[in-house]
């Protein structure tokens, strides 16, 4: 049985938004599933839908066997769910807030205490866990948020944007606990528009654009979607003329054909070739009076996979992209 | 580091829920959570409390004078000022605590706890019902409070002890509907500054429109009328009846039954937001 099955979800809001365009999700138990999008996607809506607190406009959806329309409660005691918002009262201590977690998930009383000190340990709030969570940092708040959601030892997590605002050390610490979560076999579904954090923590992803899934896979299925490894070339002069000479340059070599961009900066090539071919590349340019300030060949980052399935990118004002065939 | 217990087996339980909590078992633990945040907060809990003590204070001291003849034109027994005041003063601190409960659904849908508890296995009824009651207790608290600087103020409470505990009843079941609108209010508004003006802009024209600070035959006619619609004069006048006049059933069971239609009907519109709000806008 998957941990979360969903066959053609829609969900439409009062006001005619349509969120949720015919969403199918398989993921089996065990798995670190990404919901990867940019802002307006529809990724929250989605899971939204998966923890019974909307309910689809169409389609069917059981997590852990439940239906999320008639099983609600039995969902909801089935999962844990961090909302992008973090959400801990700031007027208990972490460990009145656990406390309370603990107490509306039904733990019996006598595994409470135990259960409050693993998790208090595990986030690493062990030594504040009698101060009010408003005396916090964002970071700790998020820790505590994410302890909440454990305490009933939930099969499936449910993590909506958890790292969103964190400074990148507070960061990697979360992805260190939900990794250890995962290890011990829970089901965790998480979204994000981090594409780097979809690639270090998930087994499988799906892209979702304007409320449809438009690509799914490994991270390296998705990767070698583009098409190969990415050279970046820096020029001196990036002015719009500049890089448009040094374009045809490229494009004339007769290696690269269609796989040169331009950028702000200089020039983006991807390609199978990318690695080889760096140098000759490097040659052409300067034999055409171009200076070379920077230069960078690497795999193609989840940002690549966006440009390659969007045609650009994840866009300025994160809104999705228009006329993207799913 | 930590050594992973806390999440260990948890694949094992796919389809082996947490064991379900009782009804009241939920509104006990949502009870708590409220009473424990009032105690977190002790200028709130106080501040609400201090405005009616100093109405009652202030009010037998300046007005007590021309009060007492306005309140003594009628026959029957001659009573002092402080007498008639404290049962108006029960009433505005009933209705200053139920203001806060909208401020406390505001604060938790700020907080994303409202969100939370939502998507807790909770009965929803039983998120409410302890909300509810942990306000309820606070007015208790409060009314106790005000019935005890009354006395020592010169009030004599004609039914006793036990009629003060009716009084700390009456209040309660007063403060209802009120706790109804402002919940209403605060789910339209999702601001908590909005709430609190509100409840403010409200509380004072309703207050002196009523037979709170005078008797009703000795306002102009136009308050009269406007009085008579007013749920203040009902939750006073059946404290009042209890402190001034005795075990005057009839007239307490009038003004409550009024009081309970009123409780009844902001309620179920209450309800109707509530659910509104919890099941989100999507059709």
């Amino acid at each position: 049985m998957a941990a979360i099955e969903a066959r053609g979800v829609e969900v439409v809001y009062a006001d005619g938004t349509e969120a949720v365009r015919g969403v199918d999700l398989e993921i089996p138990e065990g798995e670190f599933f990404g919901f990867l999008g940019p802002n307006g996607a529809g990724k929250t809506t989605t899971i939204k839908t998966l923890v019974t607190l909307l309910r689809p406009t169409a389609g069917d959806v059981t997590v852990n066997g439940f239906d999320v329309r008639t099983e609600a409660r039995a969902v909801r005691r089935s999962v844990g769910y961090m909302a992008q918002e973090t959400s801990v009262d700031l007027e208990l201590t972490a460990r009145e807030n656990l406390r309370f977690a603990c107490e509306a998930y039904g733990v019996p009383a006598g595994e409470r205490d135990g259960r409050i000190d693993e998790l208090l340990d595990l986030v690493e709030l062990a030594d504040v866990g009698d101060r009010r969570a408003d005396s916090f940092s964002g970071g700790m708040r998020k820790r505590l948020d994410a302890a909440t959601a454990l305490v009933h030892r939930p099969p499936i997590v449910f993590l909506d944007e958890p790292t969103t605002g964190l400074d990148p050390k507070a960061r990697n610490r979360l992805w260190d606990y939900f990794r250890e979560i995962n290890a011990a076999g829970t089901t965790m579904f998480l979204t994000t528009q981090y594409l780097e954090e979809a690639d270090r923590l998930c087994d499988r992803l799906s892209v979702i654009l304007d409320g449809r899934i438009v690509a799914s896979g490994t991270p390296a299925d998705l990767k070698s979607r583009v098409g190969g490894d990415v050279l970046e070339v820096q020029l001196d002069d990036p002015s719009p003329e500049r890089v448009a000479f040094a374009s045809s340059v490229a494009e004339a070599s007769g290696v690269f054909d269609e796989a040169v961009r331009e950028t702000e900066t200089g020039l983006a090539v991807t390609s199978p070739e990318a690695r080889a071919r760096a140098t000759d590349l490097l040659v052409d340019l300067r034999d055409a009076g171009f200076t070379v300030t920077g230069l960078d060949v690497h795999s193609p980052t989840l940002d690549d996979v966006f440009l390659a399935l969007t045609g650009a990118g994840v866009p300025e004002d994160a809104l999705p992209a228009e006329g993207v065939a799913p | 580091m930590s050594d992973g217990t806390a999440v260990e087996g948890a694949a094992t339980r796919a389809r082996e829920p947490a064991a379900g909590t009782g009804f009241l078992a939920e509104v006990w633990i949502n009870f708590k959570r409220w009473n424990l945040k009032a105690i977190r907060n002790p200028f709130v809990v106080a501040g609400s409390i201090i405005q009616p003590i100093i109405f009652l204070v202030l009010f037998t001291q300046v007005f007590g004078g021309v009060a007492s003849a306005a309140i003594n034109q009628g026959p029957g027994p001659s009573i002092n000022y402080t007498s008639f005041l404290v049962p108006a003063i029960v009433i505005q601190v009933s209705l200053v605590a139920a203001a806060t409960s909208g401020i406390g659904l505001v604060n938790d849908i700020e907080e994303g706890m409202f969100e939370k508890v939502l998507v807790s296995p909770m009965r929803r009824t039983a998120v409410f019902a302890g909300k509810t009651l942990a306000e309820l207790a606070r007015i208790a608290v409060q009314v106790t409070i005000i019935l005890v600087l009354g006395v020592l103020l010169g009030a004599h409470i004609a039914t006793g002890l036990l009629g003060a505990i009716t009084i700390m009843a009456v209040g309660m079941v007063f403060s209802l509907w009120f706790t109804g609108f402002s919940n209403v209010m605060a789910l339209l508004t999702r601001d908590q500054e909005s709430t609190i003006i509100a409840a403010n802009i409200i509380q004072f024209p309703l207050l002196f429109v009523s037979s709170a600070f005078l008797p009703i035959a000795a306002l102009p006619d136009w308050i009269q009328t406007i009085s008579k619609l007013n749920p203040i004069t009902y939750g006073v006048d059946a404290a009042r009846a209890l402190v001034v006049q005795g075990w005057v059933w009839h007239v307490v069971l009038r003004n409550l039954a009024v009081l309970v239609a009123l409780d009844l009907v902001f309620g179920a519109v209450a309800v109707y937001f509530l659910n509104r709000a919890s099941s989100a806008a999507v059709e």
